[in-house]
């Protein structure tokens, strides 16, 4: 019997053994498939770029068609002919599959030309650090056009974009700042923007500047200050006049005989501009107190006669 | 959103749409105004546009999705086809039931609906036939919707155009029918002529109106606007007549 009972104990065994062979086979299996799947799982753009700024508008080729559709249709129906798909395209294919730090005036030359259109002479009013203020004048008062109220300014004001080699060729996460590289896909267009709207200036030109503000009214870093000056044609445009805001209640940092407006000065006359300056436009003065209806500053004339 | 609007006017008889067609889109668009927010208005559109600074200070109906949407746009459908009718639209002259008016009625129920706080209305003075006029969305769609438990107090604002014609005011004719039909509905109504923040916005196209001079631009304009040719020259002058005047004084002395 000690033989069965030896027979019987190794059968046991190999049974065992079997069994933990057969378990380990199925983990083994188990974790292989396991890491396939989850490597056959599309990540979140797992090979491009990361940066420091805010990523491509969601929906971005919604918005730019529906804007430029709204401007051409509904406020411009003069520039009927514009393409709005084909503007679209354009813009597209000047950033999409492309390293974001590369980019260069050439990739938006077709968007340049698709979307440009005529300025009225008078009519163009420049800005550095008064945006919301002269666009809220020129929403209010049609009779002049910032560089957002054209075309071209109006599809792409606070919208965002760069792309990337890999797919899908659209950076939605991030965009690189301009501290990351200064040929950024955004930063080249307003450059250029800019200067073809200080280009196709005519006549009597408006700049509108804030002289509430430290640094000075007037800054040669401004895109204003390094493009649009030095791109204004003096065989098109007769006169600059400068409209110098103060916040109503703040600070009266600048006025027309300050420092920085000096300089600008002095740049405009070297190229043959005639400039006037204005402290506190009153229009657009008008426009501000409308926010502040009680302050001193926006109170009625003494002599005027009370509103019926 | 896009097709629940649609499917509110397409391929149905473009002269049988209505307000509840649009029920759908509404719920999906539906959101709630920030109390003492809401600007109601009557003949002057483009003003309350700019005054409400795109919802900033005011959300008025257009500054709304819902209302966004469809503001500034045109549009119906045809029986019997799927596709929009790009050549003519019936007005509501021709018929009240189309897709555009039964969209501002439905748009402007909703509005009155989600209004609370204080409520504003900007009405035109010196609009032909009244400043509140009757029919119209405001007494028609709006006033019937307010949530009364949800309302503190109505605000009436009265301005008329600069240089216009002052045919209505606080307490007369269609304005006083208002406020009756307000009071009695048990709501605490004031009312105010030519409020200020408004004047000034109408200023902006007759800035030497009599009404929109300030008294602080006046004195500007006595110093005049500073033109480069003169403004170095006289620097200039002032300051080599006080060197002068300092040499001539030292000489002296």
């Amino acid at each position: 019997m000690p033989f069965q009972q030896g027979s019987a104990r190794t059968r046991q065994r190999t049974v065992l053994l079997v069994g933990i062979v057969v378990l380990l086979v199925v983990l083994v299996l188990a974790v292989v498939l396991a890491s396939l799947l989850t490597h056959g799982k599309p990540e979140v753009s797992p090979k491009m770029m990361k940066w420091k700024d805010r990523g491509t508008t969601k929906n971005l080729q919604e918005v730019i068609l529906g804007r430029c559709y709204s401007y051409v249709m509904a406020r411009y129906p003069e520039l009927g002919d514009k393409d709005c798909l084909k503007i679209w395209e354009s813009l597209k294919h000047a950033f999409i599959y492309k390293n974001p730090c590369n980019t260069t005036s050439e990739d938006y030359q077709p968007l340049m030309e698709l979307a440009s259109h005529p300025i009225p002479c008078n009519k163009s009013l420049f800005w550095s650090k008064t945006k919301d203020l002269a666009h809220r004048y020129t929403k209010s008062n049609q009779n002049f056009l910032t560089l957002e109220d054209t075309l071209l300014g109006y599809m792409t004001d606070t919208v965002s974009w760069c792309g990337d080699p890999s797919a899908p060729g659209i950076n939605y996460e991030s965009c690189p700042k301009r501290s990351e590289c200064e040929s950024n896909p955004t930063s080249v267009f307003w450059k250029m923007a800019s200067k073809m709207f200080a280009e196709e200036a005519c006549g009597v030109v408006q700049v509108m500047l804030n002289g509430s503000i430290e640094a000075g009214a007037f800054r040669s870093n401004s895109i204003f200050g390094s493009i649009e000056v030095f791109n204004l044609n003096p065989d098109k445009v007769s006169a600059v006049h400068i409209w110098l805001m103060h916040d109503i209640g703040g600070p009266q940092s600048e006025s027309c005989s300050g420092h920085s407006i000096m300089m600008l000065r002095s740049i405009l006359e070297e190229r043959n501009f005639t400039i006037t300056c204005e402290d506190n436009y009153r229009p657009v003065q008008l426009l501000q107190c409308v926010q502040n209806p009680d302050h001193t500053d926006c109170q009625p004339c003494a002599n005027a006669t009370a509103a019926p | 959103m896009w097709e629940a609007f649609k499917n509110a006017f397409i391929n149905k008889d473009p002269c049988n749409i209505l307000p509840k067609d649009y029920e759908l889109f509404i719920n999906l668009s539906l959101h709630t105004i920030p109390p003492n927010k809401s600007l109601f208005w009557e003949n002057n559109q483009l003003l309350v546009n700019t005054f409400a600074g795109r919802g900033r200070r005011y959300m008025s109906l257009g500054d709304t999705l819902f209302g966004f949407f469809g503001d500034f746009l045109n549009w119906c459908g045809q029986a019997g086809s799927t596709e929009l009718d790009y050549e003519s639209c019936p007005t509501t002259e021709e018929c009240e039931n189309n897709a555009v008016e039964s969209f501002w009625r439905m748009a402007s129920i909703t509005y009155a609906q989600q209004s609370s706080g204080v409520i504003h209305v900007l009405l035109n003075g010196s609009s032909v036939g009244g400043a509140y006029p009757e029919p119209g969305f405001f007494a028609d769609y709006e006033i019937p919707n307010l949530q009364k438990d949800k309302i503190s107090q109505i605000v009436i604002w009265v301005v008329d155009d600069i240089k216009g014609p002052d045919r209505d005011s606080c307490g007369t004719h269609t304005v006083k029918k208002l406020e009756n039909r307000l009071k009695t509905l048990g709501y605490d109504v004031t009312c105010t002529d030519n409020y200020k923040s408004v004047m000034f916005l109408l200023c902006l196209d007759y800035p030497d109106d009599s009404q929109c001079t300030l008294s602080s631009s006046a004195a500007a304009a006595q110093r005049g606007p500073i033109s480069s040719n003169r403004g170095g020259s006289w620097d200039k002058f002032m300051f080599v007549s006080f060197v002068g005047f300092l040499l001539r004084f030292a000489l002296v002395y």
